[in-house]
């Protein structure tokens, strides 16, 4: 992944390169911003965020990676999602995603929202509304497939995750 | 907790959008705050299969269907409801344009006031959206939070202590908090001050859209502008920055809409509110995109003492009729798009009272 050579703070999106008689003299890495206040890429308006810019953030890492230097990512064991599928569409297909391709993440998410952490509500610090109306196996279940998913146990997480399915159908029929 | 009658959606109201009160309500027409969500144990929306889908679906409308939520909700199965009426639903910002196109089971949790509007399966399993008239972020995000808290209690949402809710689409990561603001600008758009205003919202982050959100034209000079950072910065700060951000470019949009009334500049903008007036009380074809553009003119007259003898409330009604969907309800007939722009000039006539 290269910086942008103008304002050495953003990643860059775009190569500049500087051709005499056909032939590549120079080049020079800068970013949408930068591309922008020179001249040479023009602005998007109105904003169109999410899609296209993820691509184009996907697409600067995937060139990032022909170096060779990070870890293979193999695909997510909980939706089967590809490393080539995650940066084509930009979207995760499951919650695992976020662990499965956390090195392509961190970055990401950094150049989306200049962060890379929760600040915030979680349920656990989720004010209690009223005394949780849940049958106490139902929970136990819950508690013992959230251990099982910490502990990377995905063959008892998955048993767990059935069992959970079974008894929620079973509770819900019989309401 | 009711149930509508064959999932049909509700008659004509104005809904929260249109009600025309609150504070700034001139100007910051509606606020909207969304919380995305999705269960746990599951993949998200659009890689689940038929079954999982169904499965979802009935897990979380039983849930909603619960007593002790702190709104009182109906849910409207789209399986139940044709084209049109999604459209409705749309044009009513009840629902997203995507999950009015899905072919998955979905659906809406609304509350009779349409003040709450919970999609299921959309790119998330949940969208959380809690609307109010004028500028109120921290009141809709108040009575977000409450709810939120309610279905926290009632399913198991899927999060981490590192990234918070984990959302379909990494640019809702943390919070989820989308928090938005209607605003109507013909003042900055005519001075041709947009613009600026774009680029000065993007810099502090934020996003500016059309009608209809990410991907839509901003028609009628309505522009929704809503915080891009829902990671590292909590709700209170994201409810802030929005609230501030909308304040400004509401004082923005009156200094503007003041010059735009001085000097040469008022001949200028009297010479187009009335040639708007001219062309909904004379036209007889009127697409929706023209119609639109007209009533934000007329609009901008009314709020602004150039004309008179038009209510607000007609004009806001005006707005949503003129719109595909509402306009062939009202009509209670499919009509192909010519005959539509036809009725669609005679509708607004009626609706404004300026029959020739």
């Amino acid at each position: 992944m290269e910086y942008c050579t103008a304002c050495q703070k953003a990643i860059a999106t775009i190569v500049v390169m500087d051709l005499t008689d056909g032939a590549v003299t120079g080049s020079q890495h800068v970013c949408q911003a930068c591309a922008e206040q020179m001249g040479i890429a023009q602005p998007k308006l109105p904003p169109k965020f999410s899609a296209e810019l993820l691509e184009d953030l996907l697409g600067g890492l995937k060139g990032g990676r022909s170096g060779g230097t990070r870890p293979r990512v193999e695909a997510c064991p909980g939706c089967g999602m590809t490393p080539v599928e995650f940066r084509t569409k930009g979207r995760f297909g499951c919650p695992r995603c976020y662990e499965t391709f956390r090195t392509d993440l961190l970055p990401l998410l950094h150049r989306i929202h200049e962060a890379q952490a929760h600040r915030g509500r979680l349920p656990a610090r989720a004010a209690p509304v009223e005394p949780a109306a849940e049958d106490p196996s139902l929970l136990d279940l819950r508690r013992r497939l959230e251990d099982a998913v910490r502990g990377e146990r995905y063959e008892e997480a998955a048993r767990l995750r059935d069992d959970l399915r079974r008894a929620e159908r079973g509770e819900e029929s019989s309401r | 907790m009711s149930k509508r009658r064959g999932g049909q959606p509700p008659e004509f109201r104005p809904g929260a959008w249109l009600a025309g009160t609150g504070p700034e309500h001139d100007i910051a027409i509606c606020t909207r705050a969304r919380l995305a969500r999705n269960l746990q144990g599951y993949r998200f929306t659009p890689r689940l299969t038929e079954g999982e889908s169904r499965e979802l679906y009935d897990f979380v409308s039983s849930r909603l269907r619960q007593p002790g939520l702190p709104e009182q909700l109906g849910i409207v199965d789209l399986e139940t409801v044709d084209e049109l009426e999604r459209s409705v639903l749309v044009e009513r910002h009840l629902i997203s344009r995507e999950l009015a196109a899905s072919k998955r089971p979905a659906g809406v949790a609304v509350d009779a006031g349409e003040n709450v509007a919970i999609m299921i399966h959309e790119e998330d399993h949940l969208r959380v959206q809690v609307f109010a008239s004028g500028l109120q972020t921290e009141a809709v995000w108040r009575r977000a939070e409450r709810l939120d808290d309610a279905l926290l209690q009632r399913l198991p949402m899927a999060w981490s202590e590192e990234f918070g809710f984990l959302t379909a689409c990494p640019t809702n990561t943390g919070t989820g908090l989308r928090l938005s603001v209607m605003m109507h600008l013909p003042g900055l758009v005519w001075a041709e001050e947009i613009d600026k205003v774009t680029t000065t919202a993007q810099k502090i982050h934020l996003a500016v859209r059309g009608l209809y959100g990410e991907g839509s034209r901003a028609l009628g000079d309505f522009y929704q502008v809503s915080n891009q950072i829902t990671l590292g910065r909590d709700e209170a700060q994201i409810q802030a920055d929005v609230f501030l951000a909308v304040t400004r470019f509401v004082q923005w949009e009156r200094e503007v809409r003041e010059a735009l009334l001085r000097g040469t500049a008022r001949t200028r903008t009297l010479d187009r509110v009335h040639r708007a007036l001219g062309t909904l009380e004379r036209a007889q074809i009127l697409t929706s995109e023209e119609a639109l553009g007209c009533l934000s003119a007329l609009r901008f007259g009314v709020q602004t003492e150039l004309l008179d003898g038009f209510d607000l409330p007609s004009i806001n009604r005006a707005l949503l009729l003129s719109q595909p969907g509402h306009l062939q309800r009202h009509s209670r007939e499919r009509l192909e798009p010519d005959a539509r722009d036809q009725r669609r000039a005679q509708l607004l006539r009626e609706t404004l009272g300026c029959e020739p």
